[in-house]
């Protein structure tokens, strides 16, 4: 367990710092757009313009991971960037690390605990109540109302220490306050020493215990995690369950494209492979006498879930973007975590953990045999 | 055509009627028509032969789910229909088939396209979350009567080609005043399909409803102009335009989405656009802050530039805009003054060229800049 | 639709040097199987992608049969040992969402037992015949 410090700093001293004292090349973390009410996760180059950033926006318009995978694909910067990611967003990185779709040189990761945040069309920087309904539920170790289902959720809002370079931690603190932090790899720890904050080795600083509300949060959210999953699975008790689960699906695909571990550029459901000519049109409809357009639509989630439902890290994206309200963020949680769980899986916690299907042990999973 | 058939009685159960005959008599082999879902909650497109007709249609649908464009597209884009094919259009879906026929993403054969007087469609994601039922009546009250219902899509309710015109059969509703429906054939294809049917010497001048189509397409015309008019106001200049765009979360689903945007691989998501991070990070250094992803302006001006001049203004894209952007109508206003130029009307004529893929040597001479300096001073 | 006259569909992805082989050793050594299967030869059985099975499965096969060899005995050495966690994804995900798992089998058969792949394949297709049609096949709206 990493000791958490008082670094006596704001957010917002806390970014400036890093462009003053640790060189930084840039910043990229949710920020106030130049128009309009919304915010958008954007990247910045100097102190100046970096002070529109609000990193803790309760909004995900963008699953960070995927920003960072665009940013990083082609070439790491040369220069160190600081990234803010969320949990989920976090995981998805590392998955994404993984599967070679970015990388992790020059990057700083900064991540912090995560109270959920509200479907992006519902919230904007003028919604005042909203946030401060959200802070304070945030304070007091509480669902605020109004967060996406898979947020209110979600078990994992503290980022697990291996992976970030510096945790901020939030729950059960106010926050206008000095931010708590800490700092688990070497890269962090100098870090911490460039921007001139006390590590615990020093005698003067005395470290600051994580807070009980993270433990309220954690209860809260399993149960709402229970009874998520059994509303999921209950939905699916047959093969008409499945049927009307995606029975409003308009095959728009929006949930593959939003979704950071979704990278194909060509997915396999748009490729020629699904692609018929007209006579198998006919051979289908057959006996059944009716055959509904878009073909495969169902299998277009059942097969991305056998696709990407290992690393599926529950980060909602793909429900926020739906434009039919299908709970397609509560599927994939609820079915690509029993997925997860035969395999020993969990994605996103190791970095050195090898994907389910690029690996295997001689003799394991006998129960599949027949 | 001055006449057509009149067939008396309820539209829905008229027109089904109608396409089962031909099913029957082997006219045709197979349809392909909206229907409800299986929960019945919201719509979805059906092929069928005679035993699924009656089980899975419903022909007049109060939302367009998935662009029927799209499907005609599905069905025939390997190779044209195996056999005889009824499509069942929105008139809007006709003018995406046909500019989508010029792009060879639809092949025509063996296709018999029907179109109507659409009343429009409302917005899908209203319709889902609204009170269906009372919807459902509204709309099949304005099929009868073609009034515009209560909270249509913007651009359905300035939508000035309204009528199935261009299709084989035309199947004709404004001032039949809810009393039955006329069968117009467009093609000698259509003429030959409606001989066939039943009430096939039952004609019935069409005088009383071209002159209302034409005193409600000057109507919608107008309408269209002022709206527009104001629309583009509102998005003028690039402050007001990122505003609009503002909550766009550049998921590309309105290009998935549209029926002209036919690319399997779309120019925006190629490697075309992708950098290192170097370069991304001068990009923000230049613009004081680089959104991630980046190029959202692009995209959607660069996709006006692709596919507005084919824009059938469908609404498909509003509809599957997950954060509620107009788009529909940013297209619209776009497309309105490009046409002028090239006097082109997607989906108007199956043999009018696309634009740019013709020229005329003689044209366009107010986009040139003339050379004015003397050579000779020098 | 019943036992009797029900004869099931049934999809089998063979890999190319055990499996398929035992297949056409049956055939030549004239060992009678059910004809129910559709045979489709792969190179390996880790070339069945999950989608495969479940594609299968939701288009109205009544069966899913995935052959490889023996385990340590692949042609590329551990393919197969891949193609059992492939069958394990596709056979969670399909009992979590409603499609019944007794459809999708797997089973090693060695090149040179001709009679034990047309005892699997009886074995199989008299399981399918008991459990009935795949309500997928009926379903239009699927």
């Amino acid at each position: 367990m990493e000791t958490f410090i008082n670094s006596r700093m704001t957010i917002s001293e806390f970014i400036a710092a890093i462009f003053d004292k640790r060189e930084t090349a840039g910043v990229a973390a949710m920020a106030k757009l130049p128009s309009g009410n919304k915010a958008a996760y954007t990247l910045f180059t100097d102190k100046k313009s970096a002070e529109n950033s609000i990193p803790f926006f309760p909004a995900m318009p963008v699953n960070a991971a995927k920003a960072v995978s665009k940013f990083t694909r082609q070439a790491s910067p040369s220069k160190e960037v600081a990234m803010f990611l969320r949990p989920c967003e976090l995981r998805a990185l590392t998955e994404l690390v993984k599967i070679k779709q970015a990388g992790l040189d020059n990057l700083l990761l900064i991540s912090f605990d995560c109270g959920g945040v509200f479907p992006f069309k519902e919230i904007s920087i003028s919604d005042e109540e909203k946030l401060k309904s959200y802070v304070d539920a945030f304070k007091n170790g509480k669902n605020c109302e109004g967060i996406r289902p898979v947020c209110a959720a979600c078990t994992k809002f503290v980022p697990k220490e291996n992976q970030a370079d510096i945790v901020i931690s939030l729950i059960g603190r106010k926050p206008h306050d000095p931010l708590v932090m800490s700092f688990p790899t070497e890269k962090g720890k100098n870090t911490a020493k460039a921007l001139g904050i006390d590590l615990p080795d020093k005698t003067h600083t005395s470290p600051v215990a994580p807070s009980t509300a993270v433990e309220s949060l954690f209860k809260e959210r399993e149960e709402k995690e229970k009874k998520l999953k059994e509303k999921i699975k209950t939905g699916f008790a047959d093969t008409g369950g499945l049927v009307s689960m995606f029975d409003r699906c308009i095959s728009c695909h929006a949930c593959s494209y939003v979704c950071p571990i979704c990278y194909c550029k060509n997915c396999y459901f748009d490729s020629q492979t699904f692609e018929y000519f007209s006579e198998s049109y006919f051979i289908r409809m057959g006996e059944k006498g009716a055959l509904r357009l878009p073909v495969d639509r169902t299998l277009f989630h059942v097969g991305r879930l056998s696709h990407m439902g290992l690393s599926c890290v529950a980060c909602g994206m793909c429900e926020d973007a739906c434009p039919v309200n299908i709970p397609v963020s509560q599927i994939f949680k609820t079915i690509g975590s029993e997925a997860q769980a035969v395999f020993d899986y969990i994605p996103g916690k190791d970095l050195n953990e090898a994907l389910p299907l690029l690996t295997y042990s001689e003799s394991e999973l006998e129960t599949f045999e027949d | 055509m001055d006449k057509g058939i009149w067939i008396d009685g309820p539209v829905n159960k008229g027109v089904m009627k109608f396409l089962k005959g031909l099913l029957e008599n082997n006219a045709m082999d197979a349809v392909l028509m909206p229907g409800k879902n299986k929960t019945g909650d919201s719509n979805a497109w059906f092929f069928l032969d005679r035993d699924g007709l009656d089980e899975s249609a419903s022909p007049f649908p109060p939302v367009m789910t998935t662009q029927g464009a799209k499907m005609v597209s599905y069905l025939t884009k390997k190779n044209g229909s195996w056999k005889k094919t009824g499509v069942l259009l929105r008139p809007c879906e006709l003018r995406a088939v046909i500019e989508l026929a010029k792009l060879k993403q639809v092949d025509l054969t063996n296709l018999v396209l029907i179109s109507y007087d659409c009343p429009g469609a409302f917005p899908l994601k209203e319709y889902l979350s609204g009170n269906q039922q009372e919807l459902d009546m509204a709309f099949e009250t304005s099929l009868g009567t073609q009034t515009d219902p209560e909270g249509l899509r913007n651009v359905c309710s300035i939508c000035s080609n309204f009528t199935g015109s261009g299709a084989d059969i035309e199947i004709g509703l404004i001032g039949a005043d809810s009393k039955g429906f006329w069968l117009i054939p467009g093609t000698e294809q259509g003429e030959e399909l409606l001989k066939k049917t039943e009430e096939s010497n039952s004609f019935k001048s069409l005088e009383s409803r071209d002159k209302l189509v034409e005193a409600k397409s000057v109507q919608r015309k107008e309408k269209r102009e002022t709206t527009l008019d104001s629309f583009q106001q509102s998005v003028n200049g690039p402050e007001n335009l990122m505003t609009v765009l503002s909550s766009c979360i550049n998921c590309h689903n309105c290009s998935r989405v549209c029926p002209i945007c036919f690319c399997r691989e779309c120019y925006f998501d190629s490697r075309a656009l992708n950098s290192g991070a170097d370069e991304m990070l001068r990009r923000a250094d230049r613009k004081q802050g680089l959104r991630l992803l980046p190029d959202l302006l692009l995209f959607h001006m660069g996709r006006m530039t692709h596919m507005s001049i084919s824009c059938v203004s469908c609404g498909a894209c509003e509809d599957a805009c997950p954060a509620d952007i107009p788009v529909s109508m940013l297209f619209t206003v776009a497309a309105r003054d490009t046409r002028k130029i090239f006097d082109y009307e997607p989906g108007r004529d199956i043999d009018e060229a696309l634009p740019y893929s013709v020229f005329n040597f003689e044209e366009l001479k107010n986009f040139e800049a003339p050379y004015t300096r003397q050579y000779s001073k020098q | 639709m019943t036992d009797n006259g029900y004869e099931p569909k049934i999809v089998a992805f063979l890999c190319n040097w055990c499996t398929f082989t035992a297949a056409d050793l049956a055939g030549t050594s004239r060992i009678k199987y059910q004809p129910n299967i559709r045979i489709i030869k792969v190179m390996c059985s880790s070339r069945v992608d999950p989608v495969f099975i479940l594609k299968a499965l939701l288009d109205g096969a009544d069966g899913v049969l995935i052959g490889g060899c023996a385990p340590g005995d692949c042609h590329y050495s551990k393919g197969n040992f891949y193609a059992r966690r492939k069958v394990a994804l596709a056979k969670t995900l399909a009992q979590n969402m409603g499609l019944d798992t007794d459809r999708i089998r797997l089973s090693w058969i060695p090149a040179s037992e001709g009679p034990k792949f047309a005892g699997v394949v009886n074995e199989f297709t008299e399981k399918i015949k008991k459990i009935g049609a795949n309500p997928a096949g009926q379903e239009v709206f699927i």
